[in-house]
């Protein structure tokens, strides 16, 4: 009886050994790895030397930095707000006509490009933008837009790059809204239709409100994403032009692969780290607020 | 119970798994390692990238002899170039080194300054001078540290012969006769009112190879034929923003409307392989190939009349020819032998069997040219008009922003004169940093 106490006290922990030692391994181990060198000036090639707090003194006085701040930030304030926005209208409009071959048709042409590589995407819409095909240029032509010059300019790159990283999320997060969609139950619209509301009392009234925790979450998911943004701008911009492009995630691998500067580019990558952990504080208080509205 | 006892099992052989996958097997590396000592006696390591369709095969089999001869095996291997830097800086740090490596200029100073790649000065005679004709491209940083193994193939000025024809001009050799073709060139040809042929084929996209490809391409070389250069002869400074500098800077600019609309949006490659190869551009530039006659017929069909100028000419010549090189890493144990396959790889009996399935410039003085005869004179006539990179510290850094403020130029955000005095401000304090750094 005795043996069998000591098997089930051990039996949660034994559960989750493999995840627990996995995670201590490669994210707290890396994350302590990445705040030790941080504070060394280390080049990956020769040995770290400590170097105190020069590479945190120097962020403050790197302009490049400083710019891959704001292009992060530029990123992510394009990013998010259509992000969400078209992600919900979606899944709204795909609910609406779930069972319909339209509804599922959308459904799948909004979901494939989260599972292709951001990488291939980047290089496919590159090659779309700038291979100066007539159909293309035509349909852009519509809007007034010449669709070769989009990756060209300073201004234009920026809201390329985003409204691009908008296309290939938006899938993700159409799915956890319509997931959520789902689990709202029919009497809900049944009563209020009998008490006279119309489709869009329907929306404002009963939709938004029981979807406000998957839209506070998909908000701070797609914040997260858009300050890790890296392949798409590697593959279609390089960073450019004029580092208009160049966000934190590209400036601190320049600075390990191409510059030689692991020690400052692992302060450079905490900084990134203190951006999201700040997200994700205001997540889970944001959502601790709504639960407990609800 | 026996479901518990089950997942139990299974979490616990998990667990042993990671802990056995992470771990290292000593004795059966040491029990590998004995048995290898006593079939072979040494084995030299060797990092590349893929310098033909199929590198490994091409040189494995050319090796052979060499490898019987010295009792030697040569492990390659080949690494992409998309991650080629930083295959060697992850290679590195974990502890991994192979004894021969192949580099570009951009590589060196920090390899170099951390010690790691042998200086081969006294390794070699007046005799490997005398023969091996690009050695001295080797020399960088007060010492020998490679010799090289892909040259002669530098960015050239390509033309258009029909279109220069259709004008009444001829191939170009100063900046006047260049600007002034470029100009005549530039024209609405089917009348729509829209440019559809250009006289510069170019474009300053950093995606397709990064900002670097921007400079080798279009700007060291009028740079260079400008008098100027991106270092001072001591390397303590940049001097790309000097007279020679500005004077490069802004002829490139005033060259502007005769580029493609879309010259900040498309790559260097594809300014060449769609506009100029498409025969919509008088001029474009790309890494010339001793195998170019041959490559340009089947790759561009449309491209029927062309020919190139190696370098044009305003103070000097200049264009880039990048000399990359194979070079023997301190950390191997034998050195000597390293050196002696380098000179075996690079000597006139393995590579005139190479360059008949890998097109290059011979590298000796005894390897008979076995490319195109159009392409023949930039390894002979032209061989001073073009030469490699300056090997500085901070390197990529300095040059990655020097390429951006070029595009600030010509995307008009700038003019080119505040443009490079912040450029340079940014590659001196860069520079300032290093010296402090590694007093």
């Amino acid at each position: 009886m005795k043996k069998k106490k000591g098997l089930s006290v051990l039996t949660p922990y034994l559960y989750i050994a493999p995840i627990s030692l996995i995670l201590l391994t490669f994210v707290a181990g890396s994350l302590i790895i990445a705040i030790c060198f941080s504070f060394t000036k280390y080049n990956i090639i020769t040995p770290a030397q400590f170097n105190g707090l020069y590479n945190y003194q120097k962020l403050f006085r790197d302009s490049k930095l400083h710019l891959s701040i704001i292009n992060t930030l530029k990123i992510a304030v394009i990013m998010v707000p259509l992000e969400v926005t078209f992600s919900t209208l979606f899944a709204i409009l795909i609910r609406s006509r779930k069972d319909t071959l339209l509804g599922k048709l959308s459904k799948a042409a909004i979901f494939i490009p989260v599972l292709s590589s951001s990488a291939v995407v980047g290089t496919v819409w590159k090659a779309i933008l700038n291979g100066g095909n007539p159909t293309v240029k035509t349909i852009f032509g519509i809007f007034g837009i010449d669709p070769t010059m989009l990756l060209g300019s300073s201004k234009a790159a920026i809201v390329t790059v985003a409204v691009l990283m908008v296309w290939k999320g938006m899938g993700y997060y159409m799915i956890i809204t319509l997931s959520s969609l789902m689990s709202i139950s029919d009497s809900y619209y049944e009563a209020a239709r009998v008490d006279g509301a119309n489709a869009w009392h329907l929306l404002t009234r009963i939709t938004l409100p029981l979807l406000k925790p998957t839209i506070i979450m998909n908000t701070f998911l797609s914040s997260i994403s858009a300050m890790q943004v890296f392949d798409m701008v590697y593959t279609m911009t390089g960073g450019g032009p004029s580092m208009s492009t160049t966000t934190l995630s590209m400036y601190a691998y320049q600075l390990t692969f191409k510059n030689a500067k692991s020690g400052y580019a692992m302060a450079v990558s905490n900084v990134l780290m203190v951006m999201i952990l700040i997200i994700v504080l205001f997540q889970q208080r944001f959502l601790k607020r709504d639960a407990s509205e609800i | 119970m026996k479901k518990k006892l089950l997942s139990l099992l299974l979490c616990a052989s998990m667990v042993s798994a990671l802990v056995v996958g992470c771990g290292g097997n000593k004795n059966s590396d040491t029990e590998i390692k004995t048995e290898t000592e006593e079939k072979e006696a040494t084995t030299l390591t060797m990092w590349l990238p893929p310098l033909d369709q199929d590198t490994e095969g091409n040189f494995s089999k050319l090796l052979a002899d060499w490898e019987e001869e010295n009792n030697c095996k040569v492990e390659m291997e080949i690494i992409p170039w998309a991650n080629y830097e930083e295959r060697w800086a992850t290679g590195v740090a974990g502890g991994e080194t192979p004894d021969i490596g192949y580099m570009y200029v951009e590589m060196y100073p920090t390899y170099i300054s951390s010690g790691l790649v042998m200086d081969l000065s006294d390794m070699v005679t007046s005799a490997d001078y005398d023969e091996y004709v690009f050695l001295n491209r080797g020399e960088m940083m007060d010492g020998l540290y490679g010799v090289p193994i892909v040259t002669g193939v530098p960015f050239v000025l390509y033309y258009n012969q029909d279109i220069l024809d259709s004008i009444s001009e001829t191939a170009p050799e100063t900046w006047e006769d260049f600007a002034r073709i470029c100009e005549k060139a530039t024209q609405d040809t089917d009348g729509d009112g829209k440019i559809d042929q250009y006289g510069y084929a170019v474009g300053l996209n950093s995606g397709d190879m990064s900002n670097l490809y921007i400079l080798n391409s279009y700007i060291y070389s009028l740079l260079w034929q400008a008098g100027g250069d991106i270092y001072t002869d001591d390397l303590s400074e940049v001097a790309f923003n000097n007279e020679a500098g500005v004077e490069a800077i802004e002829f490139f600019k005033s060259l502007q409307p005769y580029m493609p609309e879309n010259v900040m949006s498309i790559s260097g490659t594809d300014a060449f392989s769609t506009i100029f190869a498409e025969g919509k551009a008088a001029f474009g530039v790309t890494r010339s190939s001793s195998s170019n006659e041959t490559t340009f017929a089947s790759d561009y069909p449309n491209l029927k009349n062309w020919d190139y100028v190696t370098s044009l000419k305003n103070v000097d010549y200049g264009t880039f020819g990048a000399a990359d090189c194979l070079s023997v890493m301190t950390t191997s144990e034998n050195p000597e032998l390293a050196l002696d396959l380098i000179k075996y790889i690079t000597g006139s009996e393995f590579m005139t069997e190479y360059h008949k399935v890998a097109p290059g410039a011979p590298l000796t003085k005894s390897e008979p040219y076995v490319g195109d005869p159009k392409m023949e004179r930039i390894v002979t006539e032209d061989r001073d008009k073009w030469r490699p990179l300056q090997a500085g510290p901070c390197g990529s850094e300095i040059l990655e922003n020097y390429a951006a403020h070029i595009q600030s130029v010509i995307e008009g955000k700038m003019d080119v004169k505040a443009a490079l005095d912040e450029s340079a401000k940014y590659g001196n304090e860069v520079l300032k940093e290093y010296y402090e750094e590694n007093k």
